[in-house]
């Protein structure tokens, strides 16, 4: 089964290019312009309309933590380390910043379009990845109120076995997840025994 | 006294795909007799010129040789996207330029390559968008197996997917192979509404004769029903394939004498040609008057307005070509839809070339 590719929209999509003034930068906005892409470049500062980029290429030779307006590994769009020096400290810390895909330097004829859609294809796994845990945490830290409620529903329901039956049908009847019914259920028991 | 530049010619003439091949030498040469003897230019071009016979590995060490032991920076040529892909690591290293007169598959714009001919903007998508509330949004797709192939065909999968429509079958053949029986078979069983055909030249021959021979036993594909497409079939190949070709559809930048690209009211056999002819025209009019400029690279070369680099794009370094789609009748390709002045978009990165929503023509 071929894998399908997804090509993202690049026509109109905004590059932003983070290193000093260089015949890199020149053939890195060539591509970029090429591919369809708006390119501006900055150096040492960037810009507060970063946050607009779609793509930020940065310096992995002489970038620092406090170039970028957000903390380390938080960017909110796909970074692309342009490494020059493979000094391992260097790389470390383009690591340290989430570089979705990298570029080696000099850049010449070729690399941008695939490091962009590595990047973008990174970029959206690593987003998506990461919803998923957060969802998976809070549903795992979600076990006891799931025993709690069974042990309620199972006063009169008679066993654990149909008292987990009987939170089920509720979850899917409520349209809810498990947890979220759970919590429901024990938020009425309470509610029973205060009354 | 005039300039003596010597310009690579790398042309496969005995090639499966020789014809195409021939064409553009033809076209290069025709321009470099006219620059030769026009008083208006302080050059002369001497051509070097090294045939690889359609071998994929001659490609990349006789254009280094070009480049290493003539002046010659410049080269004419290649046919296959896949020999213009061998070649370019070679240009990157001896700073060469290579003038491409063929149309490719897109994605891509090196820094030492000049694209003279159309990209998928410019053939492939208006070629689907002409023919798909025309005929039909079931399509079959055959291709040559290499990049041309593959590339050409994903696309079209996309805009026939996007429209709605759905692709009964994608079949590759190696290039000179001419065993089409199965491909035909499938196209007879599946009976799509057209195919797009991206076979080169034997493949390509043996392949139309067969869906001709299909044309004659099957009333159900006879009489302009289930035309074959393609974005590379231009007069070059016409005679080889005689009265097989009736009824093929292609899109192109030029059919033999239609007006628009190249302009000067010149006439020119094919587009393959027409490319070559071009690129030399460009080459000559970028180095005249500007001695040691055949020494520059083609971003400093093409440091000029627009007029004076020929319309060549700096970002993209391809041209804006009119989109023409012709159709064989009685020999010969008649034009049947033209559209001026399509911009290069060799990513197709403009949401205009891409999928168009399931629109359907609805007459009142």
């Amino acid at each position: 089964m071929k894998q399908k590719i997804f090509i993202p929209e690049f026509g109109g999509a905004r590059a932003v290019i983070l290193h000093r003034p260089h015949p890199t930068v020149d053939s890195l906005s060539r591509q970029l312009r090429a591919i369809g892409l708006s390119v501006e470049a900055h150096w040492p500062e960037l810009p507060a309309s970063v946050m607009l980029a779609d793509y930020l290429f940065f310096d992995a030779d002489m970038g620092c933590d406090e170039q970028f307006p957000w903390p380390a590994g938080e960017a909110p769009m796909p970074m692309i380390a342009l490494i020059g020096s493979e000094a391992p400290g260097r790389i470390e810390w383009a690591l340290s910043h989430n570089a979705a895909s990298k570029i080696l330097k000099p850049v010449g004829d070729g690399g941008v379009f695939s490091g962009l859609l590595i990047a973008r294809q990174t970029y959206d796994a690593r987003k998506a990845m990461a919803a998923e845990i957060s969802d998976l945490r809070a549903r795992l830290s979600e076990r006891q109120t799931v025993v709690q409620a069974v042990m309620l529903l199972a006063r009169n329901a008679g066993s654990e076995d149909r008292a987990y039956d009987q939170l089920r049908q509720m979850a899917m009847s409520w349209r809810v997840n498990i947890e979220e019914a759970a919590q429901r259920v024990v938020a009425m028991g309470l509610a029973a025994k205060r009354a | 006294m005039r300039r003596q530049i010597e310009i690579g010619l790398l042309f496969s003439c005995t090639a499966s795909y020789g014809l195409i091949a021939a064409a553009g030498r033809a076209g290069a040469l025709r321009a470099i007799d006219e620059v030769n003897a026009d008083p208006a230019f302080d050059l002369t071009f001497i051509p070097v010129e090294r045939d690889p016979q359609g071998n994929i590995d001659l490609y990349q060490p006789m254009c280094a040789e070009i480049l290493r032991s003539t002046n010659a920076r410049h080269v004419i040529g290649t046919t296959t996207s896949w020999s213009r892909k061998e070649v370019i690591p070679t240009l990157e290293k001896a700073g060469g330029i290579l003038w491409y007169p063929c149309p490719h598959e897109g994605f891509e714009a090196s820094d030492h390559v000049v694209y003279m001919h159309a990209c998928p903007n410019q053939h492939l998508v208006p070629l689907m968008d002409w023919a798909l509330p025309r005929y039909g949004r079931r399509a079959h797709l055959v291709g040559s197996n290499y990049i041309w192939g593959w590339e050409i065909n994903r696309v079209a999968r996309d805009l026939v997917m996007g429209s709605g429509g759905t692709v009964l079958g994608e079949r590759y053949l190696r290039i000179g192979d001419t065993d089409v029986a199965r491909m035909i078979e499938e196209i007879r069983a599946t009976r799509p509404d057209f195919v797009l055909n991206s076979l080169i030249g034997s493949s390509s021959y043996a392949f139309l004769a067969a869906m001709a021979e299909l044309r004659r036993e099957d009333s159900a594909f006879a009489g302009g029903k289930m035309p074959v497409l393609s974005c590379n079939l231009t007069e070059c190949e016409l005679p080889k394939l005689g009265a097989d070709a009736e009824g093929l559809i292609s899109a192109g930048p030029y059919f033999h004498g239609a007006a628009g690209w190249p302009g000067d009211g010149r006439v020119f056999a094919s587009s393959f040609e027409a490319a070559a002819y071009v690129s030399v025209r460009a080459l000559a009019g970028l180095l005249a008057h500007r001695p040691g400029a055949e020494m520059l690279c083609l971003r400093s070369l093409l440091d000029q307005p627009k007029e004076a680099r020929f319309g060549i794009d700096r970002a993209t370094h391809h041209v804006t070509l009119p989109a023409l789609i012709a159709e064989v009748q009685q020999g010969r390709f008649e034009v049947v839809s033209a559209r001026d002045g399509v911009e290069p978009d060799p990513y197709l990165s403009r949401r205009s070339n891409r999928l168009h929503p399931n629109l359907t023509v609805v007459t009142p």
